[in-house]
C-alpha cells in the first residue's frame, strides 16, 4: 500500500448488518478500501453490492435496524497550520465530533434529485444553513464588508465621502488578521453570499436569483448542481457522490460529470464516486472498487481495471456492457444473481456463479492482496 | 407501402395533454407531447426510440397501442385503421399488441400471484381457465426461463430480473405479434439487464415478434435495434437503419451519441458537452426545435421547421443542413477505431 500519509481515508474490515425479521442481512463483509488525497475513486458493482452502504458507514448514517459492527474507518486529516497529518478513526468518535466532520469535512451528494433538497425552503437559505452550521463567519463578514465599500468606490459617479470610506476601508482591512465577532444578522447575509459563491463556482446559470428559488422551479440537472454545491460548502477533504448522475439524462449527465472533473482541478478535494455505469467511471476516475455481496473483490488504477481485469466477476461485468460500436447477436452474460446476503454463500461469495470456482472457493474466503504491483484482488485464482 | 411490409404505421400522430390552471380548471396551455409522427415499423423488425426524458417516447408507445387516446393522426395496425376503434374490435385487435412496463415491480399485483397474473390476460380473453390455464401459463414461464416452482410465488419473492421476465412472459400470453418494451431494462444491472436482453432477442426470433424498443439508454437501443428513431421534444429528428454512433446525420443525434460515457478510460473527457437543457414542451421554440441549442444554427433555422427527409437508404433526418455539416470526430468514433483496429 501507498504511503500512509497520502490516504485520506482507509477503511479495514468493515462490517455491517442489518437485522431484519427474516435474519441478519450481511450486507458488508470485510469490506476493504483506500483512497489517496486529490484521487476520484470509482466504487461500482450492481444493486445489492453494499455501494451505499459503504458510503453511507463511512459517514455513521446507517440506520437501525442496521448496524456497523466491525472495521476501521481512519480519515486522515492534514491539519491547515502545521502541516500535520492526523488520523482518527470515524467508528470511535462521539456524536459531536461526527457532527463536525459530517457536512463539513466529509460530505455526501445522494441518489435522486428530485426527493433530495428540502422542497419548501429556498436553495440559498439550504446551502447557507450548512455554512452557518460548520464554519467560522468571521472572514467571510469581514470580507463582505470589504467588498462592499470597493464597489461603492468604484462606481459612477463616484460617492461624495471618498476620504471617509477609504478610511473606513482601511481601517476594516487591518482586522483581516483578527476579524471581529459578528452578530446573527451579519453572519446569515454572509453565509447567503457565500451560497452564492457556491452556485456560481457550480456553473449554475443566474445564480443570483436561483438563491431565491425553491427546488421544484429547478430542472433536475441545476437541482443536482445545488447538492453538489451544498456539498461542497464547507470545502470538504472528501466528496461522495453516491449514483449523483444516475436519474439525469446522457447530456446533463455529461455535463455534471464535466463539472465534477473541473472542480477536482480547482478546490483539490478526493472524491469517491458511488456507479453502476462503468462509462462514467472511465469518463471521471483514476481508482477504482468493485463490489460484490459486501466486499471488495477488486481494486487498482482505472486503466489497469479496464485493461487488465483480474477478478472473473470484474472481467464478466466489463463484457455485459454493451458496446457502441460492436455488431453482436449476444450479450456475454454472468450466469445467476445476486445472492441473498441473509444466507451468503460460503468462501468466495462469487463461487456460485464463477465459471473458475474450485474446491477451495467453497471454503475459503479469499483475502484482498497485491497481485502485481499496485493491483489488489480478491480471488484464489486472479485471471493473470 | 403494401400490407404485408409494414405491421404499424402512424401518420401525422399528435398527442397534446391540456394544461389545466386558475380556480375553475381552464385549459390555459398544451403540453406538446407527441408532436406530428410518421413512422412505420416493419414486420419482425426492432424499432428503436430514444431521447431524452421529456421528449415524449413514451407517450409515443402508448398512444400507438391506443393506451391514451390520439389528439390527431391515423395509426394503422397491420393494414386497419385502428385510430377510431373501440369495444370488443378494440379488445380483438389489443390482442396482437402488448406492452412490457419500465418497472415490473409496479406492474403486478402483488397481492396475486404469479400463475394468476400470468394467466389473466388468458381467462379475460376467454382462452383458458383452470388447469388449461395453468399448464399454458407454465409454458410461458419456461419459454422466459423459470420453472414450475415458480408458478405459485408473490411478486415479492422474485429479483428484479425475475420479475422483468414474468412481464414478459405476461405480454406474450396472447401471442401477439406487436410488443412495445417501454425501457424494460432500466431498472436492472448489467449483468440482469444482458440475460433480458438476450432473451427478448432469443423470443423474438422464436416467435417472429415485432418490437418497439423505447430506452434512454443508446447502447442498449443499439444492441437491440434494427433501426433507431431519434425524438426531441416530440419529433422524430433521425431514423436511421445505421449505426447512430457512426453515421449521425442530426446535430442532436450526434451531441446524444458523444455524451454517452465511454467504458475505456483512454477516451475520457472527450465529450462534446450540449449546453442549455431541454426547452419545455407547452411552448416549444419555433422553426427547428433544436435551434436554441443547436451550433449550426442560421437563420432559417429560427423561422422553417424542417421536414423528415431522406437522406439515402432509408437514412431520415429532420434537418435543414443534413449531409453538409461537419460534425468532427466523435470519442465515440475515435474509440471504435481504436478497438477495431486492436
Amino acid at each position: 500500500m501507498a504511503d500512509t500519509k497520502d490516504l485520506v481515508l482507509e477503511v479495514h474490515g468493515l462490517k455491517t448488518n442489518f437485522y431484519t425479521y427474516e435474519g441478519v442481512v450481511k450486507a458488508l463483509d470485510g469490506v476493504e478500501l483506500f483512497l489517496r488525497r486529490g484521487d476520484t475513486m470509482g466504487l461500482v458493482g450492481e444493486t445489492g453490492c453494499g455501494k451505499s452502504v459503504t458510503a453511507r458507514s463511512i459517514l455513521r448514517l446507517v440506520e437501525p435496524p442496521g448496524r456497523v459492527e466491525e472495521g476501521e474507518i481512519l480519515f486522515r486529516e492534514i491539519d491547515p497550520k502545521t502541516g500535520e497529518v492526523n488520523a482518527v478513526d470515524i467508528l470511535q468518535l462521539d456524536e459531536d465530533e461526527m457532527l463536525h466532520i459530517r457536512g463539513g469535512k466529509i460530505a455526501i451528494v445522494f441518489q435522486d434529485p428530485s426527493t433530495f433538497p428540502n422542497p419548501v425552503f429556498r436553495i440559498g437559505d439550504q446551502i447557507a444553513e450548512v455554512i452557518l452550521l460548520h464554519q467560522d463567519m468571521k472572514h467571510d463578514v469581514l470580507e463582505m464588508k470589504i467588498n462592499k465599500l470597493e464597489r461603492i468606490l468604484n462606481m459612477n459617479p463616484p460617492p461624495v465621502n471618498v476620504s471617509e470610506i477609504v478610511a473606513h476601508l482601511e481601517q476594516l482591512r487591518s482586522m483581516r488578521g483578527n476579524p471581529p465577532e459578528p452578530d446573527e444578522k451579519a453572519k446569515k447575509k454572509a453565509a447567503k453570499w457565500r451560497a452564492i459563491e457556491m452556485l456560481k463556482l457550480v456553473r449554475m446559470p443566474s445564480p443570483e436569483s436561483v438563491v431565491n428559488q425553491y427546488p421544484h422551479e429547478l430542472s433536475g440537472g441545476m437541482r443536482q448542481r445545488a447538492l453538489i454545491a451544498m456539498a461542497l460548502a464547507c470545502n470538504p477533504s472528501i466528496l461522495i457522490c453516491d449514483e449523483a448522475t444516475t436519474a439525469l439524462d446522457v447530456t446533463v449527465q455529461a455535463q455534471v460529470l464535466n463539472l465534477l472533473n473541473q472542480l477536482k482541478k480547482e478546490i483539490g478535494t478526493s472524491i469517491i464516486i458511488i456507479t453502476h455505469d462503468m462509462g462514467v467511471v472511465a469518463e471521471t476516475c483514476n481508482w477504482v472498487a468493485v463490489m460484490y455481496a459486501g466486499t471488495t473483490v477488486e481494486t487498482c488504477a482505472t486503466d489497469e481495471l479496464f485493461a487488465n481485469p483480474l477478478h472473473p466477476y470484474t472481467e464478466g461485468l466489463l463484457h455485459a456492457v454493451p458496446k457502441l460500436h460492436e455488431e453482436r447477436e449476444r450479450l456475454p452474460q454472468i450466469p445467476g444473481s445476486v445472492p441473498n446476503l441473509i444466507h451468503p454463500p460460503s468462501g468466495c461469495r462469487f463461487h456460485p456463479r464463477c465459471d473458475f470456482a474450485t474446491e477451495i472457493c467453497k471454503t475459503e474466503k479469499p483475502k484482498l492482496e497485491e497481485v502485481q504491483p499496485d493491483h489488489w484482488v480478491a480471488c484464489h485464482h486472479p485471471r493473470i | 407501402m403494401t400490407e404485408s411490409e409494414y405491421l404499424v404505421e402512424t401518420r401525422g400522430l399528435k398527442k397534446y395533454f391540456p394544461l389545466t390552471g386558475g380556480v375553475f380548471r381552464k385549459v390555459i396551455g398544451k403540453v406538446h407531447a407527441v408532436d406530428g409522427v410518421d413512422l412505420h415499423i416493419r414486420r419482425g423488425e426492432t424499432l428503436g426510440v430514444v431521447g431524452e426524458s421529456g421528449c415524449g417516447k413514451t407517450t409515443l408507445g402508448r398512444t400507438i397501442l391506443r393506451l391514451l387516446e390520439p389528439t390527431e393522426g391515423e395509426i394503422w395496425f397491420d393494414g386497419k385503421n385502428i385510430t377510431d376503434v373501440k369495444g370488443k374490435d378494440l379488445r380483438h385487435i389489443r390482442r396482437q399488441m402488448q406492452i412490457v412496463f419500465q418497472d415490473p415491480m409496479a406492474s403486478l399485483n402483488p397481492r396475486i400471484t404469479i400463475k394468476n397474473s400470468v394467466g389473466e390476460p388468458l381467462v379475460v380473453n376467454g382462452i383458458a381457465r383452470g388447469p388449461k390455464m395453468r399448464k399454458m401459463v407454465l409454458e410461458l414461464l419456461e419459454k422466459v426461463g423459470l420453472t414450475e416452482d415458480h408458478l405459485n410465488r408473490f411478486p415479492h419473492e422474485f429479483s428484479g430480473g425475475q420479475r422483468q421476465r414474468i412481464c414478459i412472459a405476461r405480454a406474450l400470453a396472447l401471442n401477439p405479434e406487436f410488443v412495445v418494451m417501454d425501457e424494460p431494462t432500466s431498472s436492472t444491472d448489467v449483468s440482469v439487464q444482458a440475460q433480458t436482453l438476450n432473451l427478448m432477442k432469443d423470443l423474438q426470433d422464436e416467435l417472429n415478434l415485432t418490437y418497439m424498443f423505447i430506452s434512454h439508454d443508446l447502447s442498449v437501443v443499439k444492441h437491440m435495434s434494427d433501426r433507431i428513431a431519434v425524438m426531441y421534444l416530440g419529433k422524430i429528428v433521425e431514423l436511421t437503419p445505421h449505426d447512430i454512433f457512426r453515421y449521425a446525420q442530426h446535430p442532436y443525434t450526434f451531441a446524444l451519441v458523444s455524451a454517452v460515457p465511454i467504458p475505456d478510460p483512454r477516451f475520457a473527457g472527450k465529450a462534446q458537452i450540449l449546453s442549455g437543457e431541454v426547452p419545455s414542451p407547452i411552448n416549444p421554440p419555433p422553426g427547428c426545435r433544436f435551434n436554441p441549442r443547436c451550433i449550426f444554427a442560421q437563420e432559417v433555422c429560427k423561422t422553417q421547421e424542417p421536414e423528415l427527409r431522406d437522406v439515402g437508404d432509408g437514412h431520415l433526418v429532420a434537418c435543414h443542413f443534413a449531409g453538409t455539416l461537419d460534425f468532427g470526430k466523435s470519442a465515440q468514433q475515435e474509440y471504435a477505431e481504436a478497438t477495431g483496429s486492436m
